[in-house]
């Protein structure tokens, strides 16, 4: 019997009926539907034990203690940190993506030097050799811009660069540094804290509290607290900013007169109060009397009675507390932090509960390195502008640590001629910033998690703190290396003895200093101090703000926001999310100004518009917003990076491009606000 | 006529015992690859020499999530040297135990990461009724690995969740397992 044409059909037929009672062509088919869900580069969830370890975000202008949790040894998330007194259990935008920012792509994943335009990887052996022989044959030329003043990294460098014969070592700009200074001028020594907990009713003077100004969580919470306790909490600026709108008052003054409201009050207060007691007293008064309220009305904008019951305010609270600041988070005049601290004194405050706590310095365990103090008195936007000028000498090697220079200081065309001068840059960034994306070499420091790091009182917190953090990660995520380890490591190469090994043993020697257990200390455990330095302050020798009136009619207002960015850190990928409209349309960076000020200047909503400054110019859109006063544009910090990577890359403009400068008393340099010209583009 | 009906018929017929034999026979032994444990793990020397309990070694967390398998550290509490004469049990503490890697135990019901099942609410259930009887095995079962899903042959299907959970009553809305 043949296999003819019919039977074949035939046995095909069955063939297929059959099959429709097999599991082949359901099976098939549903294997292939999951198949195509499981394409290999779809992120798999890790599984495994959940641990909580404590860390530190030091990502904003902050210092605060954060929870990280691991899932088998993975970092997925970082959460506040309830026991941290300067958390709380809050987190910042920044802190919140914090294990975000460690697979961020622009990472710097190995050491790095430039060729021609561009980088080669190169090994740690080879890097560190490079630095070694630069270092050797710059000799006393080197200068160090660090951006982490609480942590101890800062103080290794400083000691490797004041060890090699050099005073050029540096902060970046902060409001602790104009405090502390202010705090100098009139006499006194320590660093400058509130306690925001114990007062009663608070005037802000600038300080954008709950924006990125200071202890900003543990402002937060300090702020819930004293909603049941009806604080009273007063804000005095030029823009509705996040303090203002949930304020108890927000009063609205001309940009950069906050300090002329401080001397109209002091003036007040003076009037109606006597003292004998305070240092300098008559001097101050005859200063303060030139701050009368119709002269204080006419410069700041601040009617007489307003200020007259801010001064009935301040003298019938119980506790009161004056708090300086800026919108900027830096940049804040030292003859304005006086002024507000002469208030203080006036109202008997230093040192006393709910007023401004003079915090001890902290212990210096690296022998080289310059004092603290020294360091934070010194200005380095002045020191590069002189550089850039020709009047200080450009260093042969400038060290950058935790900073990025070459984006977040005012005036950064001055900067970026002092950059260029600088002899051989070596970035210690973990990122590919402004800053090391044009340096000659790249030493990527690892990140808090990867490594051993600590706070030391960041500026604001009410009573002396010390926090510090043991590495989450065995392994660094790439080949990179602790900064302080990179640099105790150079300085042995170098000859020079830092007296330690390791940054390991510096922070042991340090948790030594204030007679805190390592072990405790690398878990979590969180020293607090309770000594508070006697002042004997002398208000004579305030140095009161300058009365006349801004040559401009415009004024421009950065304000700091942490969910756009740090000066250290740019808008992680999350914060993409959260930037709304009201601060960036399409690549446009959106100022806001009142409708009298955008009709003045010939404006609309929506429009283009270019602004001018004394470093240059920036693109930006204009949106009518009545919460920012006369003669004022608001413009949010942390946009318009040219390095990183895509989430922050090419996105609206740098503020402090235009941002111009003043120079301050002690020495410093002054620039949260600046004059700012806005025509159509 | 008749021979015209058997060359249709009988054909046809072949081709439906054919297909049925090819489908549920050598259908399945094409799909499925099979893979045998690391390590040739005894749950009977455990579970009844030992007397230990299933929730010694696959226990529940503080937070209330499953453990799952133990990692080796948990095994090395008892197993830090050899204990036994099981050449088995002598090589997971020479290539594991002493070189403090972890076993790639093979999973019979891995989940898919869009699938959230919580072992803690379904702790009244017999393991048994969604686990192969491990328990009761001196050799670990084979592994069957799908060569199209990549899934386990074991791997419970979301149907098979359902029916328990509509037998139970309890709900079957998609936010259930799906976070």
């Amino acid at each position: 019997m043949g296999l003819d044409r019919r039977s074949f059909l035939s046995l095909v037929a069955g063939g297929v009926v059959g099959s429709l009672a097999t599991p082949v062509v359901w099976k098939t088919l549903d294997d292939v539907s999951i198949w195509s869900q499981n394409w290999p580069w779809i992120p798999r969830l890790k599984y495994g034990e959940e641990t909580l370890l404590p860390s530190l975000c030091k990502l904003g202008t902050d210092a605060y203690g954060v929870q990280v949790k691991l899932v088998a040894g993975h970092p997925v998330a970082a959460y506040g940190n309830p026991e941290h007194p300067l958390s709380r259990g809050g987190i910042c935008p920044l802190g919140a993506a914090s294990v975000q920012l460690l697979y961020s792509p622009s990472r710097v994943r190995s050491p790095k030097k430039r060729v021609g335009d561009s980088f080669e990887d190169i090994s740690w052996e080879e890097a560190e050799a490079l630095l070694t022989e630069q270092l050797k044959a710059a000799g006393k030329d080197v200068a160090l811009v660090s951006g982490d003043d609480t942590g101890s990294a800062a103080e290794v460098l400083a000691g490797l660069v004041a060890a090699l014969g050099s005073e050029q070592t540096y902060f970046m700009p902060s409001e602790g540094a104009a405090a502390a200074a202010a705090l100098g001028l009139l006499g006194g020594d320590g660093l400058v804290g509130y306690d925001l907990e114990g007062a009663d009713y608070v005037l802000l003077l600038g300080a954008d509290a709950l924006g990125a100004w200071g202890t900003t969580l543990r402002n937060a919470k300090a702020f819930a607290d004293g909603r049941e306790r009806a604080v009273r909490v007063v804000y005095v600026g030029p823009a509705m900013t996040a303090t203002a709108a949930v304020a108890d008052a927000w009063i609205p003054c001309t940009p950069g007169t906050e300090g002329v409201v401080a001397m109209g009050l002091a003036n007040m207060i003076l009037e109606r109060r006597a003292l004998s007691n305070v240092a300098g007293l008559e001097q101050f008064r005859k200063q303060a009397a030139g701050f009368s309220p119709d002269v204080v009305a006419t410069r700041s904008g601040v009617a007489p009675e307003t200020l007259l019951g801010l001064a009935k305010e301040l003298l019938v609270a119980g506790k009161p507390l004056v708090v300086p600041g800026t919108t900027a988070a830096q940049g804040l005049a030292v003859s304005d932090a006086a002024a507000a601290l002469a208030v203080n004194v006036l109202l008997d405050r230093i040192n006393m509960p709910g007023g401004v706590m003079v915090l001890p310095w902290g212990p210096k365990v690296v022998a080289a390195a310059p004092d603290k103090k020294a360091m934070m008195g010194r200005d380095v936007v002045g020191y590069l502008a002189a550089v850039a000028a020709g009047n200080a000498p450009a260093p042969k090697v400038l060290l950058v640590h935790a900073a990025n220079p070459a984006y977040a200081l005012p005036d950064l065309k001055t900067i970026q001629t002092a950059l260029d001068k600088a002899g051989f840059v070596v970035s210690f960034s973990s990122f590919m910033d402004e800053t090391a994306a044009q340096a000659d070499l790249i030493l990527p420091d690892s990140l808090t998690y990867e490594r051993y790091d600590d706070a030391y009182t960041p500026y604001g917190s009410g009573q002396a703190n010390y926090t510090m953090a043991a590495p989450i990660l065995k392994q660094p995520l790439f080949a990179t290396k602790a900064a302080a380890d990179v640099a105790l490591g150079v300085a042995a190469k170098a000859g020079v003895d830092l007296g330690f090994a390791s940054f390991e043993e510096v922070l042991k020697a340090k948790a030594e200093a204030l007679g805190l257990d390592f072990e405790a200390a690398a878990t979590g455990t969180v020293w607090l101090g309770t000594e508070f330095a006697v002042q004997q302050l002398d208000l004579a020798k305030v140095q009161a703000p300058a009365l006349q009136e801004s040559a401009t009619d415009v004024t421009l207002v950065p304000v700091a926001n942490l969910k756009i960015g740090s000066p250290k850190v740019a808008t992680p990928p999350f914060g993409t999310n959260v930037i709304s409209p009201r601060e960036l349309q399409g690549k446009d960076m959106v100022v806001a100004m009142n409708a009298a000020t955008a009709s003045k200047l010939g404006v609309r909503a929506g429009d283009a518009v270019t602004l001018s400054g004394a470093g240059g110019e920036c693109r930006a859109r204009v949106r009518i917003f009545e919460g920012v006063v006369d003669g004022a544009v608001m413009a949010p910090l942390g946009l318009g990076h040219t390095a990183w990577d895509a989430f922050s890359r090419g996105k609206g403009a740098n503020v402090f491009q235009i941002l111009g400068t003043q120079t301050d008393v002690a020495g410093f340099t002054r620039f949260a606000t600046a004059p700012v010209g806005v025509r159509k583009a | 006529m008749a021979n015209s009906k058997s060359s249709v018929v009988l054909p046809f017929l072949v081709g439906v015992v054919a297909s049925l034999v090819l489908g549920w026979w050598a259908f399945p032994k094409v799909l499925y690859s099979q893979k045998t444990q690391p390590i040739r793990f005894d749950h009977v020397v455990h579970v009844e020499d030992q007397a230990m309990t299933c929730d010694q070694c696959h226990t529940f967390r503080e937070n209330g999530s499953f453990a799952g398998l133990p990692t080796t550290q948990s095994c090395a509490d008892c197993h830090s040297d050899v204990q036994g004469e099981d050449p088995e049990e002598e090589r997971f503490v020479t290539e594991y135990v002493q070189q403090g890697k972890e076993v790639e135990w093979l999973v019979y019901q891995y989940q898919p990461d869009n699938v959230y099942f919580s072992h803690i609410a379904h702790k009244d259930i017999e393991c048994t009724k969604c686990h192969l009887d491990v328990a009761n095995m001196k050799n670990p079962p084979v592994y069957y690995e799908n060569r199209i899903s990549g899934y386990s042959k074991n791997t419970m299907k979301m149907w098979e969740c359902e029916r328990c959970h509509a037998q139970n009553g309890a709900s079957n809305a998609c936010f259930v397992c799906h976070k």
